[in-house]
């Protein structure tokens, strides 16, 4: 049994962002890091692998070619290889194009369970792993906040309006979790060597059989405008006030915007 | 193709939720400047029955998809014949799990743009327009689709983004449609665990007093309650709170819990780390209690008072009690 696990390099979450003359993000003026919630898959896979449910552990990414350092990354947590796909084609492609090129990759990897993050910390769509599994013709297990294998079968533990259900599909299946499947491990250092040693392939998009004209030079949106939000008028600060005090000026300032 | 806008209606026991009433507000304003009609894509339990209900909030026509407790990502295969059928200008989806695999099953078996999750759309000259923010909100986005891209654009919407109108009196047309068989519909729920206590829709409240690791324990939601229950509001919290167990996960508010943009958002140790504040920094006003004056909420709240919520608190909610009389 065998999981392959997306990922996606993205800005580090407090890092300043900054967007090139033609509007798309500037990804070399920002530090890279694998996209939290991908760690989360990451994690949820190795556990499935320490625990002898599944044999293979095996990353996918589509990106640039720094790309490559957050899949050496993800191998220093755990896992056996890496696949890299890179091409100038796909600069800027949005969340319909970067589905495509997953799925076509992953119809090559054929991995019993391809799991995802529920959502990416620079976009949040959250469509890719629906989109996958749309294009490769499989279930879709999404926003699991565990992941188990058995009996041929996957089920995800998903929350429900006031509890949760499990959910269940035949594999091979697309799935994504949460950050509810458990804290993400650090890499070792003995990690880190090793995945020095471990194979990463790099596939263009030809690799994977698909041409630029399919992807219609990656994109079906465009980005007309860029700006910084609105500026919020400034904090009002109330301290150094007894709590009699602080509760009375807190009804006021209510009172003063007709909340209460 | 056509000018119709088409939006995603999730029934519960055969009532639209408050998502499905909002989207049918937005699809309304937008099919006005697009000069197409309004049509929902009923899903979920109940939705056979009440579909016709919808046309009170300006619905012609309603497609049911599916009507069982079914996964909604069951209902994603019909969904796309519906949309393949018609080809309308955009299909407004709401932007929870199940309205994100519902929309995802469009954009990847019919290959359309995706926008989202929006905090407006609009139509201009007859092109789809939204307004994006992205980056944990450091940028806001107008996006269109690129030119000569196919019909329907798909639209997340955020909760709230739109008001339900009134119900009026109209009813809409209502059809099933054509069953198709994508895996999809293998999705099936093999066990079901509700909770024994009703958890409230957080993207339905319009106060919210949220708690984090500052309550320190469930005992301490007590007080949270009944300040929530002064103001006529609802609970949530952080991922710290839901993560220790003091509150079920369906209150955690921010980037993995709910995006809600209530009218008044009261945090209560709470510390306003980004992921906490993606999911309420367009609440209209945002008020917030910690002891630390350092505290990173302090520098995006509308109010922010420094000093021991256990203290203040009570205090605030016997003087909110007092001035409502
Ligand atoms: C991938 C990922 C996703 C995440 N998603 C979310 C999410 O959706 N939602 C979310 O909330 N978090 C999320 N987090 C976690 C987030 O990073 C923070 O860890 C979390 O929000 C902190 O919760 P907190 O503010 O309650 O706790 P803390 O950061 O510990 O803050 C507690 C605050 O309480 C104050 N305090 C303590 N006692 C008192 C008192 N007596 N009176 C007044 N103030 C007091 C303290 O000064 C402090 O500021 C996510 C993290 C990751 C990595």
């Amino acid at each position: 049994m065998k999981i392959v696990v997306c990922i996606k390099q993205v800005p580090a979450t407090t890092a300043e962002k900054r967007y090139t003359d033609d509007l798309r993000l500037d990804r070399a003026s920002a530090e890279a890091i694998i996209n939290p919630l991908d760690e989360y898959a990451i994690e949820q896979a190795l556990r499935l692998l320490d625990a002898g449910t599944v044999d293979e552990v095996g990353y996918l990414s589509m990106g640039p070619e720094q790309a490559g350092e957050a899949l050496r990354r993800a191998l220093a947590m755990g896992g056996e290889s890496a696949t890299l796909v890179t091409d100038p084609a796909l600069a800027g492609a949005d969340e319909w194009a970067t589905a495509a090129v997953l799925a076509a990759a992953l119809d090559k990897l054929a991995p019993d369970v391809a799991l995802m993050g529920m959502a990416s910390d620079d976009a949040r769509g959250s469509l890719v792993p629906g989109a996958v599994a749309a294009r490769r013709n499989l279930p879709l297990l999404s926003y699991g906040a565990e992941l188990a294998l058995a009996d041929g079968q996957a089920r995800i533990r998903r929350l429900s309006p006031t509890g949760f259900d499990w959910i269940a599909a035949p594999l091979p299946v697309v799935a994504s979790v949460t950050d509810q499947v458990g804290e993400p491990r650090y890499a070792s250092l003995k990690g880190i060597m090793a995945a020095k040693r471990k194979p990463l392939d790099t596939w263009s998009l030809a690799d994977v059989g698909l041409s630029a004209e399919d992807l219609r030079s990656g994109a079906l949106t465009r980005v007309t405008d860029a700006r910084p939000p609105e500026a919020k008028p400034p904090t009002e600060r109330i301290e150094n006030v007894s709590a009699d005090e602080a509760a009375a000026k807190i009804a006021d300032w209510l009172a003063a915007r007709k909340l209460v | 193709m056509s000018n119709d806008i088409f939006f995603l209606a999730e029934f519960a026991d055969g009532a639209p939720q408050r998502s499905a009433l909002e989207l049918a507000a937005g699809a309304t304003e937008l099919a006005a400047a697009s000069g197409g009609n309004v049509v929902a894509l009923a899903y979920g339990p109940g939705a056979g029955d009440g579909a016709a209900g919808l046309g009170a909030h300006g619905v012609a026509r309603a497609i049911v998809l599916r009507d069982d407790a079914a996964p909604a990502i069951t209902a994603g295969p019909a969904a796309v014949e519906a949309v393949r059928a018609a080809s309308p200008l955009a299909v407004l989806a709401p932007a929870t799990p199940n309205g994100r695999d519902l929309a995802a099953a469009l954009v990847g078996l019919a290959d359309l743009p995706a926008f989202g999750p929006v905090r407006a759309v609009r139509v201009v000259d007859g092109i789809v327009e939204t307004e994006q923010a992205t980056l944990q909100g450091s940028v806001v986005t107008t996006s269109r689709p690129v030119d000569g891209a196919p019909q329907p654009s798909v639209v997340l919407v955020l909760a709230n983004t739109f008001t339900p109108t009134e119900a009026g009196s109209g009813t809409a047309e209502v059809s099933r449609a054509e069953a198709s068989d994508h895996p999809f519909t293998l999705a099936t729920i093999v066990e079901s665990h509700p909770a024994d206590a009703a958890v409230v829709n957080l993207e339905e409240a319009t106060v919210i007093v949220a708690g984090g690791r500052g309550i320190g324990s469930a005992e301490g939601f007590g007080q949270l309650d009944e300040l929530a229950a002064a103001l006529g509001g609802a609970v949530g919290a952080s991922r710290a709170a839901a993560d220790a167990g003091w509150v079920p996960y369906q209150l955690q508010i921010g980037q993995t819990g709910k995006v809600v943009k209530p009218a008044l958002y009261i945090g209560l140790g709470i510390s306003g780390a980004i992921q906490h504040r993606v999911g309420m920094q367009t609440a209209e006003h945002v008020i917030a209690v910690n002891k630390d004056p350092d505290a990173p909420i302090g520098e995006f709240a509308d109010l922010f008072v420094v000093g021991d919520l256990f203290q203040i608190v009570p205090k605030l909610t016997a003087e909110i009690r007092r001035r409502k009389g």
